[in-house]
């Protein structure tokens, strides 16, 4: 489980506990597979994983995943804008950007 | 004639008598075509031969180089390989790197083109241009790393070797060329050049271009090198593409039983962490290559190279899940010379057929590594079995019958690779349209497919422009010559791509002008195509893909309709 520094968005509601799934480098860098992570934004987020993972930090710039790296929200559709609303149940997979061979 | 990157000439060789022409090639056809795959497009249509047998002796073999070979640009030491292919009886291309691209240019040439039979079999030397056809009976059935190692111990270290195994003595339709360790994989280019009754080809040469801005040259190329060391090639320097493997079997993109399904429960044996768990493993590269992508296990006494398509291709597709089995397999399909996705995908093909009693025999069983390793062992030697085999799922459908070319997973008779289409829809029109049939090496659409730029399991008219961009940016690569790997390094990659050119060639090329040029490319190989007969009802997908949702994932449907509809767009925006 992964210590946020807080339990509340900067807006100050509930950032309820959702899961990030890594694949690729990603998993590589963070050196587990899952997480569960308190956060409302994209953004926050991902700051939070570079703020206590230093080996994701070098590939999260300003909130933003390095151009190498991609997010993908639930398997379902890729998102890159730090603004994205997350959702306490959903799952964000953050994976290399190139999938393929 | 620009006096820089090129030599403006290429070698016709008639292996049937041993002699040699040296043809010039005007600056304006290296201008508007390149290199690689794109002079050989050129240089095939100039053959005149679309409508031969792929495998008579008049069909041409061409071997093409381009100016950035020889150049201190990473990952430029490739070359193309580039026929009528016996698998899909359409235009072929295919890469490989090395020492072989760099020995070929220097031969004084920017293109190789074998035409003829030998009267035995035969290695074809090319010494600095001058060529003889020597005896090869000594390596009659050897496997590529042995014949490379008998040919470079009876010539000389200083030559490179490029060689078919024994597939391609046998003309098993999807045979490969091999050189170092590293095939020239898709379509069957192994089988073209052992019906020319070539083992092998040995160069070395000593005559160098020149280029036109050596010390920028320097510059960029050591600049490029520093972000080839990047976070962009992290995964191949990393993990390898072995990385894939779960990330497809997470989107249930990873091809399962002859494409049954999109998930595999055993794809974690099969991951880069339980294959290094399992072995221990080393990496390298290609010559004058900074990434360094190769991770090869040992297996045996020896040592593989496993990519994601082998590890699909050989595993999931077939139902295996035990490492040691899928290694096997792959250092076998390497020993034979055998592209590793078409034997995969032949293989699976055939297990479903025994499976709904279709084809007699009954220990081609899903999920049998040893069964895996006996078909492809039969395959390689065109026994038993392996006869209908060696020709590839599609021709191996039309002889069982049944309406297996309903399963049968290929496109225009190549195997389609590791992305699930159902899924992958983008992808899905790139292997429907692809010139030599199914591949993701031609278009790069799989990548619009992970991206916000389309739904991946709903393609609708704007994923087209996406599609045709990463299939003219790839034949652009594949003409430079570049690695594709590389590709994530560059902000803008046709303004670069002219860069480098400028820098070689003291062309003034420009970004708008590569686009052009991609595109010509694209359409010439079209044009091969349509004289070898091609028609629009090649440019589809297996029914199996078509009406029916994957089953680990209902929402991912293809229509019959809305694949025509994409792969009409496709032609109206090619202005085909």
């Amino acid at each position: 489980m992964l210590a946020s520094p807080s339990a509340f968005g900067s807006n100050g509601e509930w950032a309820g506990s959702m899961q990030v799934e890594f694949l690729g480098i990603p998993r590589e860098r963070a050196g587990v597979s899952t997480l569960e992570v308190h956060a409302t934004t994209l953004g926050q987020l991902l700051g939070q994983l570079a703020a206590d993972i230093p080996a994701l930090a070098e590939l999260i710039t300003d909130d933003r995943l390095h151009p190498a790296l991609a997010a993908n929200l639930n398997g379902d559709r890729f998102v890159s804008d730090p603004q994205t609303p997350l959702d306490e149940h959903d799952c964000l997979l953050i994976l290399s950007a190139d999938a393929g061979g | 004639m620009s006096a820089f990157g090129f030599h403006g000439c290429y070698l016709r060789i008639d292996v049937s008598h041993g002699s040699v022409e040296r043809i010039p090639l005007p600056e304006a056809v290296l201008r508007q075509f390149l290199g690689g795959s794109g002079l050989g497009a050129w240089l095939l249509l100039n053959e005149g031969q679309a409508a031969s047998e792929p495998l008579a002796p008049g069909a041409p073999l061409v071997f093409a180089f381009s100016a950035l070979v020889g150049s201190p640009l990473t990952t430029s030491a490739k070359f193309a390989v580039v026929s009528k292919s016996p698998l899909t009886e359409r235009f072929n291309d295919s890469l490989a790197s090395s020492g072989f691209a760099l020995s070929g240019k220097r031969c004084g040439c920017d293109a190789i083109v074998v035409v003829g039979r030998a009267p035995s079999l035969s290695v074809l030397v090319v010494d600095d241009g001058r060529v003889r056809l020597e005896d090869a009976s000594d390596v009659r059935g050897a496997t590529c790393e042995v014949t490379e190692g008998t040919l470079r111990g009876r010539f000389g270290s200083e030559y490179r070797i490029a060689s078919i195994g024994p597939a391609g003595e046998h003309a098993v339709r999807y045979a490969t060329i091999s050189h170092d360790g590293r095939h020239a994989g898709r379509g069957g280019s192994g089988a073209v050049l052992g019906s020319k009754n070539i083992k092998a080809i040995a160069l070395r040469g000593t005559q160098r271009t020149e280029w036109a801005h050596p010390g920028e040259l320097a510059a960029y190329s050591k600049e490029l090198s520093q972000r080839s060391f990047g976070p962009a090639t992290a995964k191949y320097r990393e993990l390898g593409t072995a990385a894939n493997l779960l990330t497809f079997n997470r989107f249930g993109t990873l091809p399962t039983r002859n494409f049954q399904s999109g998930t595999f429960e055993e794809a974690a044996s099969l991951s880069p962490d339980q294959l290094r768990v399992a072995r221990e493993k080393t990496r390298a590269g290609c010559v004058a290559c900074t990434i360094g992508c190769e991770h090869i296990y040992p297996v045996g006494d020896t040592g593989v190279r496993v990519e994601y398509e082998s590890l699909f291709a050989l595993g999931s597709l077939c139902g295996v899940g035990d490492r040691q089995s899928v290694l096997l397999a792959s250092r076998r399909c390497d020993e034979l010379g055998l592209d590793t996705v078409s034997a995969g995908g032949t293989i699976a093909f055939a297990m479903e057929c025994v499976e709904r009693g279709w084809l007699d025999a009954p220990w081609l069983t899903f999920g049998s590594g040893e069964a895996v390793l006996r078909a492809i062992d039969l395959i390689g030697g065109r026994e038993g079995l392996g006869s209908l085999l060696a020709d590839g799922s599609r021709r191996a459908a039309h002889a069982i019958g049944h309406g297996s070319i309903a399963i049968a997973p290929q496109v225009k008779g190549l195997e389609i690779p590791g992305y699930e289409p159902r899924a992958l829809q983008t992808m899905a029109l790139g292997f429907a349209v692809g010139a030599r049939g199914a591949d993701h090496n031609r278009s790069g659409a799989y990548e619009v497919d992970f991206s916000n730029k389309v739904n991946r399991r709903h393609a609708t008219l704007d994923a087209v422009r996406h599609a045709i961009e990463t299939e003219d940016k790839a034949a652009l690569m594949d003409s430079l010559i570049l690695c594709k790997f590389l590709r994530g390094v560059f902000e803008d990659f046709h303004a670069e791509a002219a860069t480098m050119l400028q820098l070689v060639t003291g062309w003034d090329a420009t970004a708008d002008e590569l686009r052009e040029t991609a595109r010509r490319i694209v359409t010439a190989k079209r044009q091969f195509n349509l004289l070898a007969g091609w028609t629009p009802a090649e440019d589809t997908l297996p029914e199996r893909f078509l009406d029916t949702p994957l089953p680990n994932d209902p929402a991912a449907v293809l229509s019959r309709d809305r694949l025509g509809d994409l792969v009409a767009e496709y032609h109206r925006q090619r202005e085909w």
